[in-house]
């Protein structure tokens, strides 16, 4: 058997692993099922209470906040790692991933694999509760070309959360800093109103991060928003984030956990 | 020792699943583990914990090393496992480094931390074990086999689908245990192995360990005291202020 195979087992087993760590808390996916309902709900009744310019009808903004909504569980799920790594340094497991032939590294992005997928499903699960309960109209036509477009955003927001891996690495800490980050991505990235409606400046600063476009293809292909930049500009944005941070973010990380070794604290929590 | 060259062993990390990973060719010059001018110092207005110390494994043997608490025992053995890195000095397994060989390193050391932590709690014990087996890079098809024979050996069979915090500390102990000595490992790193053990699994563990030296592997055991060992070292060390004294 060649190495990238079991390469390639190992990955699947760290999600195998997240799976059933997932599943042993039965009452985890109910919860968070009833958290998309409750915002929903919120959005609902506020999209008829308030007319935005911009948007035709209560229900035009309905379904551009969902698909924020479904995109605030995407950014969480990502920006989760460095959380799972720091229960990992306590659990003291994290020691035993850098001693096995898979090494720190690999187990860190594998340990992507599983948030990534349920950020999928809470996505569509979202999606779905908006249309069975609140009459969300999705552009079915498109429906489909979001996959590979949200499988795109997520390399692109992937080396985020793995950019704070490192600094749990090093710092052991990581949890506030993705806090205030998703804040700020919710704010700049245009989540639960346009972008068009913040200062000048921090609009051109949403143009230097992948989330805006992101998001803003998804509800192009899902719900129907018309897009500012072009399909094939928001596409190419987010392959040009993904291409340049996932290597970065990998090198950065593996920097990150020699440093800790060197100083010996990759054992500390 | 395997007549293959060391490129190609380096390159091949488990060439002979289930079985004692492939030996680097290397070994005609090499010892299982060669500790040279280990240094490290924690602060630096601190005394060394480890202060040029020099350690030899010979093949087929074990080694105890004892010392206070605070000694640098687990200093020690977390360098020579790869997991920190010296400020001086190199510790190698059959002539390979532990940042030069990573994956290679890794295949053929095993080291069980002190205390009751590395367990995800919510996993089986045979959960666990697979999990271990596979980010151990042990092949598919061996994994099931791997994992029930380090499941018998630590006599884990009814406790096989128990998550572990079901079980009591000394249960933890034989199944992290388990997980050291599964991937058949060439170098076995200890750290207060008997911690929570009872005579069954003590009796457990020294049959692991034998199996071990039976292959002309080598074990590093670290206790702050071994008088109460039936074990018998074939040599003994006290950590004194960073170097070994004979015991």
């Amino acid at each position: 058997m060649s190495d990238a195979l079991a390469g390639a087992h190992a990955f699947l087993a760290v999600m195998r692993r997240d799976l059933t760590i997932y599943l042993s808390y039965r009452t985890r996916l109910v919860s968070q099922a009833l958290t998309s309902v409750f915002s929903l709900t919120l959005f609902f009744y506020v999209s008829r209470l308030v007319h935005v310019s911009g948007f035709r009808t209560p229900g035009s903004y309905f379904g551009f906040v969902v698909v924020g909504i479904a995109m605030v569980g995407v950014l969480y799920s990502c920006f989760s790692i460095s959380e799972l790594l720091r229960q990992e340094l306590i659990a003291g497991t994290f020691d035993r991933l850098l001693l096995s032939p898979f090494g720190a590294v690999r187990s860190v992005l594998a340990m992507t694999l599983f948030p990534l997928l349920y950020s999928f499903a809470l996505a569509a699960l979202t999606l779905g509760i908006g249309c069975v309960v609140f009459g969300l109209r999705l552009h079915w036509s498109t429906v489909p070309l979001s996959v590979p477009v949200l499988a795109l955003a997520l390399l692109a927001f992937l080396p985020f959360g793995v950019l704070f891996a490192a600094l749990t690495v090093v710092i052991k800490q990581g949890s506030v800093g993705t806090a205030w980050a998703i804040a700020l991505l919710s704010i700049v990235g245009g989540l639960y109103f346009p972008v068009s409606l913040l200062p000048g400046w921090v609009q051109t600063g949403a143009t230097l991060q992948p989330f805006t476009p992101a998001t803003g293809e998804l509800r192009h292909l899902l719900v129907g928003t018309p897009l500012g930049e072009g399909e094939l500009g928001a596409v190419l944005k987010l392959a040009a984030f993904a291409a340049v941070l996932v290597p970065a973010s990998i090198l950065i990380l593996s920097r990150a956990i020699r440093f800790a070794q060197r100083r010996g604290t990759i054992i500390e929590y | 020792m395997s007549a293959q060259s060391p490129q190609a062993l380096l390159a091949t990390p488990s060439a002979a699943p289930g079985a004692p990973a492939p030996r680097p060719a290397v070994s005609t010059v090499a010892a299982p583990l060669a500790i040279k001018g280990l240094s490290k110092r924690w602060h630096a207005d601190q005394a060394p914990v480890l202060d040029g110390l020099d350690l030899t494994l010979e093949p087929g043997t074990i080694t105890w090393v004892g010392g206070r608490n605070g000694a640098g025992k687990t200093t020690l053995l977390r360098i020579a496992a790869g997991l920190i890195e010296p400020d001086a000095g190199t510790a190698e397994v059959w002539g390979l480094n532990a940042s030069r060989h990573r994956v290679r390193y890794q295949t053929l050391v095993s080291f069980l931390p002190a205390g009751d932590r590395g367990l995800y709690a919510r996993l089986t014990v045979r959960r666990q074990l697979e999990f271990w087996a596979r980010i151990s890079m042990v092949p598919r098809p061996q994994v099931r086999q791997i994992v029930e024979r380090a499941i018998d050996a630590f006599d884990l069979r009814e406790l096989a689908e128990r998550r572990v915090d079901r079980m009591s500390m000394g249960q933890r102990q034989r199944l992290r245990l388990a997980m050291t000595f599964l991937p058949s490992p060439e170098v076995v790193l200890l750290d207060e192995p008997l911690t929570s053990l009872d005579a069954e699994g003590a009796a457990l563990l020294l049959h692991a360990v034998d199996e071990v030296l039976t292959r002309e592997g080598a074990v590093l055991w670290c206790s702050p005291t071994g008088e109460h060992l039936d074990v018998a070292f074939d040599a003994r060390w006290h950590l004194q202020q960073g170097r070994l004294v004979r015991a």
